[in-house]
């Protein structure tokens, strides 16, 4: 995880935004997928600008953060406490803590699974945020071919993780749709491309597992 | 204020309705609810769809990175990962290792 945010501050300073940008998106975003989406649209604005199109992005690839929620939310939950204590961990609902959680949290106590989630998510948060300012640093001393190598390091870590996802019935039709939707991007406006590649990739993919399912459902 | 701080003040707030959102109505709404399904497989498209373009047809520093450089990058990198059983960081520094090796060769 230190390695992705390290080469996302290298990212932020390649296009031109101080440190302190860096750290806000690491700390209020938290979801490296949506970090990358807005440094992306920052550094080209101007050409492809606009604010909407760069939220609306950002937000769409880190929607799994609904499904994540969902997931976590009955893991936080402890007889006698009243269930809005559970939200202070949302900041924190994000793939590190969310995986780790997702594991050690069946077996610990249901009263120790909340303040579990708030220290290893404030762990996770702090070391993240450390990692970009590094990152950010670290990229001044570098020549620009070697930053751009730097910054290659996010995508790849993303396409590794897809193909490991392709491994899993559920996720490869999305995975596939979206990439097979890309090229939409390069027809449309710049700004808006990303996501509209993403919501038509990952509708069509929904919409085609709904209908397998039931002749699944049909047949079983 | 500027373009990217008012797109990224409002992503932050956008990404955090979504968690408190999902951490509010679980219970009411089952984690295999179409609605949930749906925002799972949206992210995930959109993810793969940056990928695609993030090595085919990229803007800024990676478009300076030649396509064959960023392809063999991306093809070590997925070698890798097997070859080191399933590992995430020994892939992605072959794939960088390969990438930088590339980066001059002029395509």
């Amino acid at each position: 995880m230190a390695a992705t945010f390290l080469a996302f501050g290298a990212t932020v300073r390649e296009a031109g935004l101080p440190v302190g940008w860096a750290l806000a998106a690491t700390w209020g975003v938290y979801g490296m997928p949506g970090q990358l989406v807005l440094v992306q649209h920052a550094a080209a604005s101007g050409a492809a600008g606009g604010v909407l199109p760069a939220v609306l992005g950002a937000v769409a690839v880190n929607a799994r953060f609904l499904p994540m929620a969902v997931a976590l939310a009955p893991m936080l939950a402890a007889p006698h406490r009243p269930r809005r204590w559970s939200l202070c961990g949302a900041p924190f609902v994000a793939i590190t803590p969310w995986a780790a959680a997702m594991r050690a949290l069946p077996g610990l106590a249901p009263p120790g699974r909340l303040p579990w989630f708030l220290g290893f998510g404030l762990a996770s948060w702090l070391i993240a945020g450390a990692a970009a300012v590094a990152g950010h640093a670290v990229a001044g001393l570098l020549d620009p071919a070697t930053r751009a190598v730097l910054v290659f390091a996010n995508p790849l870590y993303f396409a590794l993780l897809l193909a490991a996802d392709l491994g899993r019935p559920g996720v490869r039709g999305a995975v596939l749709a979206g990439a097979a939707a890309a090229p939409l991007a390069l027809l449309l406006p710049a700004a808006w491309g990303l996501l509209a590649a993403g919501i038509v990739g990952g509708t069509a993919a929904f919409l085609l597992g709904r209908k397998h399912g039931q002749r699944a459902q049909q047949h079983g | 204020m500027a373009e990217a701080d008012l797109a990224l003040l409002l992503a932050a707030l956008c990404c955090l309705a979504l968690r408190v959102a999902g951490l509010a109505v679980a219970g009411a709404l089952r984690p295999d609810h179409p609605f949930v399904a749906w925002a799972a497989a949206v992210a995930q498209a959109t993810l793969a769809a940056f990928v695609v373009l993030a090595v085919v047809a990229p803007t800024g520093a990676l478009a300076t990175l030649p396509l064959l450089a960023r392809v063999a990058a991306l093809a070590a990198g997925l070698i890798g990962y097997v070859a080191f059983g399933r590992r995430l960081l020994p892939a992605l520094l072959a794939g960088l290792a390969v990438l930088a090796l590339l980066r001059g060769v002029a395509l």
